[in-house]
């Protein structure tokens, strides 16, 4: 399992952030702007940690990743990472606004 | 590497961010309650998150330490890391609002 331990973060992000959409963040409702919301800043960060494992800034445990790997040694937990972590930022983004529009007076 | 491969670029990357919203999509996001409630959320479980990937006793991922000021705060976590999150999810959030607003203008 130990080799699953960055995805399986990934998924219990996933899992932590999916009862805000139904408080009403519809976020997943809007698969077209979501996509063109977070698959820009997935590429540039991707092009961003391409550099930064050719430049040895970082790198991965090869224990706790599958060992599954995109083009310039990138694992493909990142491009979930990119992924998922914009997603549940907006997730929350949207589920502060949808909690904000119960409250009385208040403007999100 | 002596020039800090990942602060400078952390740095940079909230700069880039901050500079596209006030210089092109003008969404307005930095002005709105719900953005900084929802970064302050992103933070706190960013700490679990990102403190379990860079923990020392079991690191998935293992940075350069030329590369970082080797300032980690809380646990492990390296500082830059609360830089590159701000950027990441800030990023993603300013393309889900820039659609909205350009929606707007269309509809007017």
């Amino acid at each position: 399992m130990d080799h699953y331990q960055y995805l399986l973060l990934m998924v219990a992000c996933l899992a932590a952030t999916a009862p805000l959409e139904l408080l009403g963040a519809r976020v997943y409702r809007q698969p077209g702007r979501l996509t063109r919301a977070v698959l820009p800043v997935a590429v540039a960060f991707l092009i961003w940690d391409a550099l930064a494992i050719a430049g040895h800034v970082w790198s991965y445990s090869p224990r706790y990743v599958t060992g599954l790997q995109l083009p310039f040694g990138i694992p493909i937990e990142e491009l979930v990472f990119f992924l998922v972590i914009p997603v549940c930022g907006i997730l929350t983004y949207a589920g502060v606004q949808a909690v904000a529009r119960h409250l009385p007076g208040r403007r999100p | 590497m002596t020039g800090l491969g990942y602060t400078l670029p952390a740095v940079a990357s909230v700069a880039v961010v901050c500079a596209a919203e006030l210089a092109v999509l003008r969404t307005g996001l930095f002005r709105r309650a719900a953005y900084w409630a929802a970064i302050v959320i992103v933070l706190a479980f960013q700490i679990p998150v990102d403190g379990w990937l860079t923990k020392l006793s079991a690191p998935v991922v293992l940075y350069n330490r030329s590369a970082t000021t080797g300032l980690r705060f809380p646990w492990d976590i390296p500082i830059e890391d609360f830089l590159y999150g701000f950027a990441l999810v800030t990023a993603a959030l300013l393309l889900w609002e820039y659609q909205q607003s350009r929606a707007e203008g269309q509809a007017r």
